[in-house]
C-alpha cells in the first residue's frame, strides 16, 4: 500500500493546530526580550533587562520554592499512589475493582477550583481539622494549616494522585504473572518476590508518572494561589501578578521563558537520573 | 491458595493502607457536602442546621449562569474540534510515514509539558494582536490545544488495539478507501472516540490555569467564576456548587463506566 | 485392566515413604461452577518422569498448579514428600517449576536468573557461583551468563528456565508444556536432551501435555486425564496396547474402530467375530455384555493390513487416499463397518503407494491378536 490517500486531508487540520501554538509560545518568546512600556501593551525595545531581573533573590527564591514543592508533591503522589495502583491492577473482584477506578479518576474530573476550594474547608481555623481535634481537645488553639506549604503539598498531592495512578497501574497491568509465580515456586516470599521483581519491572511507570506529576504540579495554579494565599508562592502565581495585576507582559514572558528552561532542565535530570534505572527495568 | 501468616498480615496491612488513602481522596468530598448544607454562612464544622439556601443562592448567581452557559458552549466546541483534528492526526501518525511527523507529534503533545500559565498568557498576548480578545474564539482554540494531547492518546491507543485485517478484507470485498474508513474503521473505532470526547469535552469545562488569562468579562468560564467568588466571599455557595459538580460528574462517569469501561480506556486492565 | 490406583498401598510405611515423592489422596478441586478435579487420587514415584497427559480442560494443568500451590484443594490432601502440603504457600515448598513462556526475568541476566532460587535460600556466594557454573553446563550455555533473555534465542531461553528449575534441587520438578512453542526438529532434540539430565539428575518430574506422542517418548509412566478425572495411569507400552476404557484407547496413539459382534466370553477372553474372521480379546471391558451383542474393537493403524486373494476379511472397503509420509504410507479406508470414520491402515512396505491405489477395493484384515474391544456407546 504505497499510496497514502488523504494524507494532506488528515495532517492539515493538527499542522494549522501547531502552527497557530506555536505562533503564541513564539509571541511568549519574543515579548520576554523586549521591554516593558507600563500602561502599554505594546513592548518597547530589545533588552535583556527582563532576564536580569529574574536574577533577584526574590524571583529566584520563587523558582526554588516551586521546584521543591514540586519534587515534594512528585514523590509524596508516588508513595501515596502505589499501593493504589497495585490494589487497582491486583483486585479480583470487579465491583471493588471499579470502586477503587472511580474514586481515584472522579477528582481528575473535578477541576481545580472545586477540589482546591474543598481543601479550604478542610484546612480552615474554623475547618474540618481544626474542629475535630478541638473538639477531641487534642489543642487548644487552631492549627494554621492555611497558608502555609505544608497545606499547599497536601492539596497538591490530592490533585496529582489520579494521574500517577493511571500511570503506574498501565505499567503495573503489564507485568506479566507468571513472572511473580516464577519468583515463588523459586523460593521468593511475597515481600522480596515484590522488591525483586516487581519494582524493578514498574520502572517505566514510576518514571513517567514522576516526570508528569512534576510537570503538572509545576503548572498548578489555583491551588497555591488559594491555599498559600500569596505566602507560598510558586512561579504560576508570580506571572498571573506580573501579566494580569500589572499587566508586564514581558516580565511574565521572560518568567515563562525562565520556567519552561527550568523545567526542561529538571525533567532531563530526574530522565539522567532514571537511566541506570531503566537498566534494572525491563527493557 | 494457600497464604503464610506473613502473606495473610501483608494483605490486612495492604487492605488498610488503601482504605486510608481512600479516605484521604474521599475527605474533601465529604467536607465540602456537609458544609454545602449547613444553614450558617461561617465554614465551620460541624453544621449546626441544616439548609438548602446556598444551593438557591448558587443557581441564582449571575456569573455562575454565565459561566456554566459559556461552559456548555466553550466545552463541546473544543471538543469536537480536537477529536476531529486529533482523530485524524491519529491516523496519519498510525499508518503514514510523512516528513515532519515526529516534530508535529512533539509540537502537539508538548502541551503536557508546558505550564498553562505559559500557554494562556501566550494565546492572550496573540489574541491582543490579533484584537480577538474577550472573544469565544481564543477561548476555544486554546482549549483545543491544550486538551488534543489527551483525545491524541485515547485515539492511539483504540487504534492500535484495532485489527487491520478488517479494513484489508472490506478492501477485497471491493470497498474504496473512502467506504472502508466510513463503514469499517470509525464505527468500530466509535467508543475510543467517544471516551476521548468526553474526557475533552469534561477538561476544557474544568479548565482553570489558561482560562483565566484568555477569558473575559463575557466569555468567563465556571472554573473562573468559581475562582473569583472565593477571592470575594466566604459563604458556602461555592461548596454548594462543589457538591452540585461532584454529583454531576459522577453521575456522568458512572454512565461511561456503564457504557464504555473506563478501566480499558485508561489502560488499566491487567494482561492475560 | 482398571486404573493403577496405588497410593494406600504404597505410602503408608517409613520405608515406602521415601519412594513416593508426591501424593494425591482424593483431591478435588473447583473454579465457581466447573469442576476440575474430582476425586483424583495419584502417588509419583522418587526420581520418575510422570506424564500428566490429556485435552485441554481435562484438570492437568490444575493438578499441576495444587503441586506448586498456586491453589489449595477444596477436598483431599497432597503431600511432597511426607509432608502434607494444602495450606504450606508456593515460596516454601521445595519445588522447581517451569513455565510455558519460560518467564525469564526480563530485567535480570542468564546468571542472576538462574541464582534466584539459589539467593532466596541464602547460599554464600561461592557456592552460588559454582552451582550456576555446573547447571550451564548441563544444558550446555556456558558462554551465556551475562546476555539478557531478549538476547537469546527460544531454544536457548527454555534451557535458562529449565537451570533454573534445576539449581535448586528440587523435590520435584514440573514443567508445564514446555515445548509447545518450539519447532518440530528443535522440540525433540529438546525432549531427549531434557529426559537425558533427568534421568542423570534423578529428579521426580511431572509433565504436562496433551501430545501423546510427546507423553509415549518421555515418560516413565502417564496418567490420562479426562474430565477432572484420572482414567488410567501406567506405562507407555502398557497405555498403548492395553487401554482400559474407550477414551484412553483413543486418546493416544490412532485408534481404527470396528464394529463387531460377542460371539463368546469365559473369564480371561472373549470370542469377537468381524466379518468373515473371528479374534481374541480381552474379556474384562465387556464383562456384562449379553451374547451376540454388538462391541467396538480397537485397532492400531501398524495392526491391519489388506487381505491377500480369497483370504476372509475382517471387512471390507474402498481406498479413499493416501498420505505419503517418508517412512510409511497411512492409507484412509472407506468402510462400512467403521462406525465413526475411515480407517487408517498403516503400511511400511516400500511400494505399498504404488499397490494400493485410491479408488481400489480392499479387503482388511487384522496384524495382530492384541486388539481391545469396548461396549459400543
Amino acid at each position: 500500500m504505497k499510496t497514502q490517500p488523504f494524507l494532506r486531508t488528515l495532517v492539515t487540520p493538527a499542522a494549522l493546530c501547531a502552527i497557530i501554538y506555536l505562533v503564541a509560545m513564539a509571541m511568549v518568546l519574543q515579548f520576554s526580550v523586549r521591554a516593558f512600556v507600563p500602561g502599554s501593551l505594546t513592548p518597547g525595545g530589545l533588552t535583556l533587562a527582563n532576564f536580569m531581573a529574574l536574577l533577584k533573590p526574590l524571583y529566584a527564591h520563587v523558582f526554588l520554592n516551586t521546584v521543591w514543592i514540586c519534587f515534594l508533591t512528585a514523590f509524596s503522589t508516588l508513595i501515596v499512589g502505589y499501593p493504589l495502583a497495585y490494589a487497582l491492577v491486583h483486585v479480583r473482584h470487579p465491583l471493588l475493582k471499579s470502586a477503587i477506578l472511580i474514586t481515584v479518576i472522579t477528582p481528575l474530573f473535578l477541576g481545580e477550583v472545586v477540589r482546591t476550594y474543598s481543601w479550604i474547608i478542610v484546612f480552615g481555623n474554623n475547618g474540618f481539622i481544626n474542629s475535630i481535634l478541638l473538639a477531641l481537645s487534642l489543642i487548644d488553639q487552631p492549627v494554621q494549616l492555611m497558608f502555609t506549604t505544608f497545606g499547599v503539598v497536601v492539596a497538591l498531592v490530592h490533585v496529582t494522585i489520579p494521574i500517577m495512578v493511571i500511570m503506574l497501574s498501565t505499567a503495573l497491568a503489564h507485568i506479566d504473572r507468571s513472572y511473580v509465580k516464577a519468583a515463588e515456586s523459586l523460593g521468593a516470599g511475597p515481600i522480596r518476590a515484590f522488591l525483586t521483581i516487581t519494582l524493578p519491572l514498574s520502572t517505566p511507570g514510576i518514571v513517567a508518572g514522576v516526570t508528569t506529576a512534576f510537570a503538572w504540579t509545576f503548572s498548578a495554579f489555583a491551588t497555591p494561589q488559594l491555599i498559600g494565599g500569596g505566602r507560598v508562592n510558586m512561579v504560576s502565581n508570580l506571572v498571573y501578578q506580573l501579566g494580569f495585576a500589572s499587566f508586564n507582559f514581558p516580565f511574565a514572558a521572560s518568567l515563562c521563558v525562565a520556567a519552561l528552561v527550568l523545567t526542561g532542565a529538571v525533567l532531563s535530570l530526574l530522565r539522567m537520573a532514571a537511566r541506570p534505572l531503566e537498566r534494572i527495568g525491563p527493557y | 491458595m494457600p497464604r503464610s501468616r506473613m502473606q495473610r498480615l501483608l494483605g490486612i496491612g495492604g487492605t488498610l493502607i488503601v482504605l486510608a488513602i481512600l479516605s484521604f481522596l474521599l475527605l474533601p468530598v465529604l467536607v465540602v457536602t456537609m458544609a454545602a448544607f449547613n444553614d450558617k454562612a461561617l465554614l465551620s464544622f460541624p453544621p449546626q442546621s441544616l439548609s438548602l439556601r446556598w444551593f438557591i443562592n448558587a443557581v441564582a448567581y449571575q456569573d455562575f449562569r454565565t459561566g456554566f452557559q459559556n461552559g456548555l458552549v466553550v466545552a463541546p466546541w473544543s471538543a469536537s474540534i480536537a477529536l476531529v483534528v486529533g482523530a485524524a492526526f491519529a491516523l496519519a501518525i498510525d499508518r503514514y510515514r510523512f516528513r515532519f511527523k515526529r516534530l508535529l507529534e512533539g509540537a502537539l503533545i508538548s502541551p503536557l509539558f508546558v505550564p498553562h500559565f505559559t500557554v494562556g498568557l501566550g494565546f492572550l498576548m496573540l489574541a491582543v494582536q490579533v484584537t480577538l480578545v474577550n472573544t469565544y474564539v481564543v477561548v476555544i482554540v486554546c482549549h483545543v490545544v491544550l486538551v488534543l494531547p489527551f483525545v491524541l492518546r485515547s485515539v492511539y491507543v483504540s487504534l492500535r488495539n484495532f485489527d487491520r485485517r478488517l479494513e484489508l478484507a472490506a478492501a477485497s470485498l471491493g470497498a474504496p478507501p473512502q467506504r472502508v474508513l466510513i463503514t469499517v474503521t470509525l464505527p468500530l473505532l466509535l467508543p475510543g472516540l467517544v471516551s476521548g470526547w468526553l474526557f475533552a469535552a469534561i477538561l476544557s469545562f474544568n479548565e482553570f490555569t489558561a482560562s483565566l488569562f484568555v477569558t473575559g468579562q463575557r466569555t468567563q468560564t465556571l472554573p473562573v467564576a468559581m475562582y473569583n467568588y472565593v477571592r470575594e466571599y466566604a459563604d458556602p455557595s461555592m461548596a454548594a456548587l462543589s457538591v452540585m459538580y461532584i454529583v454531576g460528574i459522577a453521575i456522568l462517569l458512572t454512565i461511561a463506566n456503564a457504557f464504555l469501561g473506563l478501566g480499558k480506556v485508561l489502560n488499566v486492565e491487567h494482561d492475560r | 485392566m482398571i486404573a493403577d490406583l496405588e497410593p494406600q498401598a504404597e505410602n503408608t510405611t517409613a520405608e515406602n515413604g521415601e519412594t513416593i515423592t508426591v501424593c494425591f489422596e482424593h483431591v478435588s478441586k473447583r473454579f465457581n461452577a466447573v469442576v476440575a478435579l474430582s476425586d483424583v487420587s495419584l502417588a509419583i514415584r522418587r526420581g520418575e518422569f510422570m506424564t500428566l497427559l490429556g485435552p485441554s480442560g481435562c484438570g492437568k494443568t490444575t493438578l499441576l498448579n495444587l503441586v506448586a500451590g498456586f491453589f489449595s484443594p477444596d477436598d483431599g490432601r497432597i503431600l511432597i514428600g511426607r509432608q502434607l502440603v494444602n495450606d504450606l504457600p508456593t515460596y516454601k515448598r521445595e519445588i522447581g517449576m517451569m513455565f510455558q513462556n519460560y518467564a525469564l526475568f526480563p530485567h535480570m541476566t542468564v546468571m542472576s536468573n538462574i541464582a534466584y532460587g539459589l539467593k532466596t535460600r541464602h547460599l554464600p556466594t561461592r557456592e552460588i557461583a559454582r552451582r550456576v557454573a555446573d547447571v550451564l553446563a548441563l544444558v550446555k550455555l556456558v558462554g551465556l551468563e551475562d546476555r539478557k533473555p531478549r538476547q537469546l534465542s527460544g531454544g536457548q531461553q527454555q534451557r535458562v528456565a529449565l537451570a533454573r528449575a534445576l539449581v535448586i534441587n528440587p523435590k520435584v520438578l514440573l514443567l508445564d508444556e514446555p515445548f509447545s512453542a518450539l519447532d518440530k526438529h528443535l522440540r525433540a532434540s529438546m525432549q531427549m536432551e531434557l529426559r537425558d539430565i533427568q534421568r542423570k539428575l534423578g529428579v521426580t518430574t511431572i509433565f504436562v501435555t496433551h501430545d501423546q506422542s510427546e507423553a509415549l517418548s518421555l515418560s516413565d509412566r502417564i496418567a490420562v486425564m479426562s474430565e477432572g478425572c484420572i482414567r488410567q495411569v501406567g506405562r507407555p507400552d502398557d497405555i498403548y496396547t492395553n487401554p482400559c476404557e474407550r477414551f484412553v484407547a483413543s486418546f493416544v496413539g490412532d485408534a481404527n474402530v470396528l464394529r463387531g459382534r460377542l460371539v463368546s466370553m469365559n473369564r480371561t477372553q472373549a470370542t469377537v467375530a468381524l466379518g468373515a474372521v473371528q479374534i481374541l480379546v480381552q474379556s474384562e471391558p465387556l464383562l456384562g455384555i449379553a451374547i451376540s451383542a454388538p462391541v467396538d474393537v480397537f485397532i492400531r493403524p501398524e495392526q491391519l493390513r489388506f487381505t491377500e486373494a480369497n483370504e476372509p476379511c475382517a471387512s471390507k472397503g474402498t481406498i479413499v487416499s493416501q498420505v505419503y509420509q517418508g517412512g510409511h504410507v497411512d492409507l484412509y479406508v472407506e468402510c462400512k463397518d467403521s462406525p465413526r470414520s475411515r480407517l487408517l491402515v498403516r503400511l511400511s512396505e516400500p511400494r505399498a503407494s504404488i499397490c494400493w491405489a485410491i479408488g481400489a477395493q480392499v479387503g482388511i484384515a487384522l496384524n495382530t491378536n492384541e486388539a481391545i474391544a469396548f461396549p459400543i456407546v
